[in-house]
């Protein structure tokens, strides 16, 4: 067998390394809806079935014989200001020298993170590796001066590169008029992916909905989240799309009720200690470590356990990208965990002066644990329900609820000091909750917050938010336990009503992670 | 623009360096040798480009082949997808024979040489016995210009039996009536007007070529029309998309057609020279004196119905659109670039008047062969030559060329199993080639009920790479290659432009770039997979066992030029060919190779040459000195038809020509042209041969109403107009369903019904449907769309892919089956739907996707049109809610009303022998032209 050399002409190469701020011109009127881009990509990048870096969306306007229908192709936007850069804890997402947002599978734990920062549903989770992928621009053919799959691929060169940056690229010209779109502007991720041609509508997601009888010859996804549910401002059908599941569920409620109960048992413990309990020894030097250590465990294992890849976790510590809330959570909690150990070996070592020193570190860090969520909610660019500023004193005031509801249920079991303390925090807790989820649910904020508070009060997870998240876990200990604090009853009813109290803050968590992620981004 | 590379460079093909996707921003490179090829999906033949990793010699990525002037390296979802096909982890891989009854699921594996001495002794016995006709191939998509039908000319056999009554024999002939050409060759890129009556932004020949040329000339300005009664993506795209009632397309373009009469906006000189309007006026209108002053007006008078309000009513499209349309028409001459295929014109009884009417459009606004206007597809399209064959054959197989259909455009396919069943024949092998009757065809159970039985079918072999639902009633399957797997070359009037294309096994070329001894007795399937072969060796090898010492006088058509004694190898076939393709052996030379290296380093060739108005090509009068110049004014040939008395003692001295009656030039404004291959050699207004042939009523464009016209149907109560044959952008036929990417962009076919019908109908939202037709009925999911127009509904024929054994493939859309029966009546009935399961492919852990569509075929009749033959698709259906017990996908047929439905249909030919004593008018073209002594009746 003969040899060969490589023969990669020089120029060649370079012409794809001096791109410095590429992007995609998508024009919808030369697209013919084909499809060939989707299948071009997924075997240039071998991508699974099920999941998809680039697809072209059909939706269906107008009434017989005046109706139309209009095709545009989605997939990442390689955002100048991009939030699955900033959220990715380890830099599996990075900016390319080109300007391209690529990704490095070997350095993704598998967080999903990016995919609920995204704006745009365009990472997904390879089942074949499980780390996220999305479009990177092809960038291992631009390294060889060679232009995307999709963009050779397409009949009508419908699909075009753009260097953005160089005033003469004929396509950038093109740009620079003006006469094109881009999608979900308001979120300020300075997208690169413009549209020409392309229906309003088809750019926003909130103006058009899956039908019940599907789509025009694919099947629908179940989990496939869709305008429809809330019918704001629909003006049209869509026709052709591809599935996007959601990604954070049960886990991550349960981390958030997991973490509330850490957090709010030692703030519960620091708060006796400044009241001068710290010679409890059991209730307050031992067994809220104790609780803590547990809770916190737990909430590790669920964050592991979320992880598409768990056994990577440590790169959260060894490759870390501190911009990320994944990693300052990681931080937070690693804190918080130093503190409870300590918190433990002065609780043994019965040394209330130790508590006592600790009192002050162990409120902070237990508020950083509860409320460090609300800042990595905050990166979540695409889940604007997310981003209410109500959130962090809502973990907070579910930080306060937890912990007074985990000491009146230990009250059952051992001595607590002052029960009275924990029945009052805990009230405090559920009444603030209460007061802040109310002014959640009547907050008129973007179309995606209003699609995403009633998917939450009066769509599908309705019956978790007010069954579960404001009867169980709110009201009914709400209830129960004024009626111990004014009656001064035993510990048995404001027991109960802490069990309660934690289980529907369950459901309230599960309502709200769920119900941000309902509202369809492509 | 940035300078940023479509394809890597054609000198780096050899070797190009490519980034492994999957380990970037690591840097692994990958070797690839890229080989051309072309794809075997849709008609098209696009080019197609395979990347041969030479680490693992194994084809990494197919993309475009930017040497192709064709698809010019760009290709639509199904080119890439060729991927899937080569690595489908289902397909045939080996030889195997029936060992149960037929369709019963059991098979052996047995040898290639048992399979070809067993075949080739049938075929040698049925024509040592002269039961020439018991051998029969029947092909599907041809993707190749002449191999097999040279082979048939070879073996002495009239076996040659296509798919195209059921694709294109409608627009054939509503073309071939014109010009002589029975295709369009639409220059869409040049053109100021587009009238589509196809669906051509997303499938139809040439779907990816003519896509790109729409759109380019559409950005440029030019303004396209789309008819369709239900909204394509092409509509969609159409600056007008007019929905007219099914069949009544010509209506509207003849109404079209008046507009531009009435308001002189047509172009007077053009019809004057070219169309033989003296014939015209003649028959039609013999008051009249014969002078060009008379067409005008005497065109105003046939077609005086023909008013914009008329048409309204009618077709359904407003008037003012019409006028509109009209006016934009006339204001473009000779820039009108206009396209109908199957459509229309294959779902209507008369429908060839779509085709016909369409292209007067052409004809009145002298865009005929213009730039920017439509040609007939012989001027863009080259056939290249094959090696000397045997003479033509002396056999007329009427199973295929029945006398009650003397001009359908070609062979009568979907009446075979009535044929057969009537006694008209038997076959004793029954080649079944990229072709699935039992799913395409109308009447499938008719189909089964044929193919089941040894009496009537001796031997049947299908030739395929994959499992179908009529390969399961073969005695042999026989694996062939894929669009990376085998030779062929085609070429297709794609633009205004010839080339050819070559398609190639690509790993054997690959071993011959690397230097492996691919010789004289190579052979294709030495690397392929498993015992994949290649057609064009097959049927080498099956000639030589057919005729192994000569003495039939076969063998010698297929022994090597250049090994005398030996088999032809394919590099001796294609050398033969490639020498004889003007200009290619000097571009070859010119890169120092042989002109087959050059095609295979390459993949296609475009040859010179300005294909515009080729009919205005003036004659060489030196020529024509042993011509008759008739009255016409045409040039007689002696010894051809043009020529011929009629006495029948003369048919056997004449010469038939391919394509025309063999008269060399036509005398306009004193000068010989050129012109057309049609008896006049003018564009044909009046149609002679059609009123010689038992249909005078429609020798001019008229309109025929439709079998399924809605002023006839029962609007009002429960029956519709059902569209059950239209194409989308991801699916070619049954040949797709073993691409994993195309299914799972595609795997419905819901019923596309209007919200106001699905509210009258009582179908609920989502709802279940029965669909009753003629002789059946099927269950089907309701779509509402506000695109189509109420009183139609329709479903793609793509989907609805059906297994009765598991082991058969299809893991992707294939939807198992059971097929009970009682008697005539049959029923289908769906046990599931492609389930998650592990394989070689970690894919098929990963299907998502629950529907696999019903299959609607096996519920229509044949409705062959009386004149071309032509199976009407549409069909006239009760539409209502699933009745209980109806489960989605079932199907019931009663074979014996679609025997009644066949019997009605066929009473409406009007049979042979026309002028002459003759099957066929001998100018027409047929795929293997007999000698003129078999069309004798």
């Amino acid at each position: 067998m003969r040899r060969h050399r490589a023969v990669v002409p020089q120029d060649r190469r370079s012409r794809g390394r001096n791109l410095t701020r590429l992007g995609f011109l998508l024009d919808s009127d030369s697209c013919i809806g084909c499809h060939a881009c989707t299948v071009a990509c997924k075997s240039e990048h071998e991508v699974p079935l099920g999941v998809n870096r680039t697809w072209v969306k059909y939706i269906e306007t107008g009434a017989f014989p005046n109706v139309d229908r209009h095709f545009s192709v989605m997939r990442c936007n390689h955002c100048d200001n991009a939030p699955c850069i900033t959220i990715c804890p380890t830099g599996a997402l990075f900016r390319a020298a080109n300007g391209v947002v690529d990704f490095d599978d070997s350095n993704c734990i598998g967080c999903k993170g990016c995919m609920n920062a995204c704006p745009y549903d365009a990472i997904y989770i390879n089942p074949a590796t499980n780390t996220a992928n999305k479009c990177n621009f092809c960038n291992h053919r631009i390294d060889q001066g060679l232009e995307p799959s999709c963009v050779v691929v397409c009949p009508t060169h419908a699909i075009k590169v753009a260097d953005l940056d160089d005033p003469d690229d004929e396509t950038t010209k093109i740009i620079a008029c003006g006469d094109t779109a881009v999608r979900a502007p308001q979120q300020q991720t300075l997208p690169k992916v413009y549209y020409r041609g392309a229906e309003a509508a088809a750019l926003d997601p909130l103006r058009t909905a899956i039908a019940a009888d599907g789509m025009i010859w694919a099947d629908t996804t179940p989990q496939h989240p869709t305008a429809e549910a809330t019918g704001h401002g629909v003006v049209a059908r869509t026709t052709y799309t591809t599935a996007h599941q959601m990604t954070w569920k049960a886990k991550v409620s349960s981390y958030l009720v997991t973490k509330a109960v850490a957090a709010g048992v030692m703030a519960v413990a620091s708060l006796l200690v400044l009241l001068g309990h710290g010679g409890s020894q059991a209730a307050v030097g031992v067994v809220p470590p104790l609780v803590a250590g547990f809770f916190l465990a737990v909430t590790g294992g669920l964050l592991v356990g979320d992880l598409k890849r768990p056994e990577r976790f440590y790169y959260l510590i060894t490759r870390p990208n501190r911009r990320s809330w994944l990693v300052k959570g990681a931080w937070v909690l690693g804190a918080f965990a130093a503190v409870c150990a300590a918190w433990f070996l002065a609780g043994v070592a019965g040394s209330s002066g130790a508590l006592a020193a600790l009192a002050v570190p162990a409120m902070l860090l237990a508020a950083a644990t509860a409320g460090y969520t609300a800042f990595l909610f905050g990166q979540c660019e695409g889940r604007d329900l997310w981003q209410t500023p109500l959130l962090l004193p809502t973990l907070l005031a579910q930080a306060a609820a937890a912990g007074g509801a985990t000491y009146a249920v230990a009250d059952l079991v051992m001595e607590v000091p002052e029960p009275a303390v924990a029945r009052w925090v805990m009230l405090g807790g559920i009444g603030a909750c209460g007061l802040l989820v109310a002014a959640e649910a009547a907050s008129r904020g973007t179309a995606h917050v209003e699609a995403a508070v009633a998917a939450m009060t009066r769509g599908r997870y309705a019956r978790r938010f007010w069954a579960g998240g404001v009867v169980l876990g709110l009201a009914l200990p709400a209830a129960a336990v004024a009626v111990a604090l004014a009656a001064g009853t035993g510990p048995a009813l404001p027991a109960v009503a802490g069990a309660a109290a934690i289980v529907g803050m369950w459901f309230y968590e599960d309502s709200f992670v769920r119900a941000g992620q309902s509202v369809p981004l492509s | 623009m940035t300078e940023l590379h479509s394809y890597a460079p054609h000198e780096t093909w050899h070797d190009a360096v490519s980034l492994d996707a999957k380990a970037w921003p690591r840097r692994v490179e990958h070797h690839h040798t890229l080989v051309p090829t072309t794809c075997f999906n849709c008609e098209a033949a696009c080019g197609l480009v395979c990347h041969v990793n030479h680490a693992t010699g194994r084809i990494d990525r197919v993309e475009g082949n930017p040497l192709h002037p064709a698809s010019r390296g760009r290709n639509c979802a199904k080119g890439p997808a060729t991927l899937n096909q080569i690595d489908d982890h289902e397909r045939i891989l080996h030889p195997l024979r029936r060992a149960g009854e037929r369709g019963g699921g059991q098979w052996e594996r047995v040898s290639w040489a048992e399979a070809l001495d067993d075949i080739g002794g049938r075929v040698r016995a049925a024509i040592a016995e002269g039961r020439h006709d018991e051998v029969m191939y029947h092909v599907g998509r041809p993707g190749e210009d002449g191999y097999a039908e040279r082979v048939l000319q070879c073996w002495g056999v009239d076996g040659h039996n296509s798919h195209t009554n059921i694709c294109s024999s409608n627009a054939r002939i509503g073309y071939q009536s014109w010009m002589g050409h029975d295709r369009p060759s639409a220059d869409f890129a040049n053109a100021e007007v587009i009238f589509l009556i196809s669906s051509h932004l997303e499938a139809g020949h040439y779907f990816n070529p003519h896509a790109q040329r729409i759109i380019e000339a559409q950005g440029q300005g030019a303004t396209v029309i789309c008819v369709d009664p239900r909204l394509s993506n092409t509509g969609a795209k159409a600056d007008f998309w007019l929905p007219a009632w099914p069949g009544t397309e010509p209506f509207l373009l003849l109404a079209i057609a008046r507009l531009l009469l009435e308001s002189g906006a047509w172009e007077r000189d053009f019809v004057r020279r070219w169309t033989n309007w003296e014939t015209y006026l003649r028959q039609r209108h013999p008051q009249r004196p014969v002078a060009f002053e008379s067409v005008g007006p005497a065109l105003l008078e046939d077609y005086a119905a023909y008013t914009p309000e008329e048409a309204e009513r009618v077709c359904g499209v407003p008037s003012a659109q019409i006028t509109e349309v009209a006016r934009t028409i006339g204001a473009h001459p000779t820039k009108f670039a206009s396209h109908n295929w199957r459509a229309a014109g294959a779902g209507n009884l008369g429908g060839w008047q779509t085709a016909r009417c369409l292209f007067f459009l052409n004809v009145l606004t002298g865009s005929v062969g213009t730039v920017g206007g439509t040609t007939g597809n012989g001027w863009n399209k080259y056939k290249a030559p094959h090696p000397p064959g045997a003479p033509p054959v002396q056999q007329w197989n009427e199973l295929n060329w029945p006398p009650e259909y003397p001009l359908a455009y070609h062979e009568m396919s979907i009446l075979l199993p009535h044929f057969l069943r009537e006694g008209r024949g038997r076959l004793e092998v029954y080649f079944s080639r990229v072709y699935n009757p039992v799913w395409t065809n109308p009447d499938g159970f008719s189909w089964l009920e044929a193919l089941k039985d040894p009496d009537k079918v001796g031997c049947h072999v299908a030739l395929t790479p994959t499992w179908s639902e009529t390969a399961v009633f073969a005695d042999y399957v026989l694996p062939m290659g894929v669009g990376a797997e085998r030779h062929d070359v085609a070429s297709f009037e794609t633009h205004a432009g010839r080339w050819i294309g070559f398609r190639q096994p690509v790993l054997r070329r690959f071993a011959e770039i690397r230097g492996e001894a691919v010789g004289h007795a190579t052979r294709t399937h030495e690397f392929n997979p498993g015992e994949v072969w290649e057609e064009n060796e097959f049927w080498i090898e099956l000639s030589w066992r057919i005729d192994p010492d000569g003495a039939l006088g076969i063998r010698r058509w297929f022994e090597s030029p250049v090994h005398p004694g030996t088999p032809m190898s394919v590099d001796d076939y294609y050398s033969t060919m490639f020498e004889g393709v003007p200009g290619l052996a000097a571009a070859a030379a010119a890169a120092g190779q042989t002109p087959l290296e050059f095609m295979r380093d390459r993949g296609a060739y475009a040859l010179d040459g300005d294909m515009y108005q080729p009919y205005e090509r003036e004659v060489d009068p030196s020529g024509l000195t042993d011509c008759d110049l008739d009255a016409a004014g045409v040039f007689r040939r002696p010894g051809t038809p043009g020529a011929w008395s009629g006495a029948p003692e003369e048919l056997a001295g004449l010469k038939l020509a391919g394509l025309g009656d063999g008269s060399p030039a036509v005398e306009v404004d004193g000068v010989p042209r050129e012109g057309f291959p049609t008896p006049s050699r003018k564009l044909e207004l009046y149609s002679q041969t059609l009123a010689d042939w038992g249909w005078p009523e429609y020798a001019t464009p008229a309109w025929i109403p439709s079998h399924v016209h809605w002023e006839d149907l029962d609007l009002s109560g429960d029956e519709r107009i059902l569209l059950p044959t239209f194409r989308i952008p991801t699916l070619i036929h049954t040949r797709s369903a073993n691409s994993k990417w195309l299914s799972e962009l595609s795997h419905r076919h819901p019923l596309w019904i209007h919200p106001s019908d699905a509210e009258a109908l009582g179908i609920a939202l989502n709802g279940l449907v029965r669909i009753t037709t003629r002789i059946g009925h099927f269950v089907i999911g309701a779509w509402r769309t506000e695109g189509i127009r109420p009183g139609v509904v329709a479903a793609s024929h793509h989907m609805g892919r059906w297994r009765l054994d598991a082991a058969a493939g299809g893991s992707w859309t294939g939807g198992d089956a059971d097929i009970t029966n009682d008697g005539t009546v049959w029923r289908l009935h769906r046990r599931g739907r492609p389930e998650r399961h592990s394989s070689a492919d970690p894919d098929t852990e990963r299907i998502w996707w629950n529907d696999t569509g019903v299959h609607q075929n096996l519920t229509f009749c044949v409705q062959p049109d009386p004149i071309s033959g032509m199976h009407c698709w549409h069909q006239r259906v009760r539409v209502g809610p699933a009745k209980p017990g109806d489960a989605y996908g079932d199907v019931v047929v009663d074979t014996s009303k679609a025997r009644e439905a066949y019997r009605e249909w066929l009473a409406m030919t009007r049979p042979a022998p026309g002028p002459g004593g003759l099957r066929r008018p001998l100018w027409y073209a047929r795929p293997m032209k007999p000698a003129p002594t078999a069309y004798a009746l």
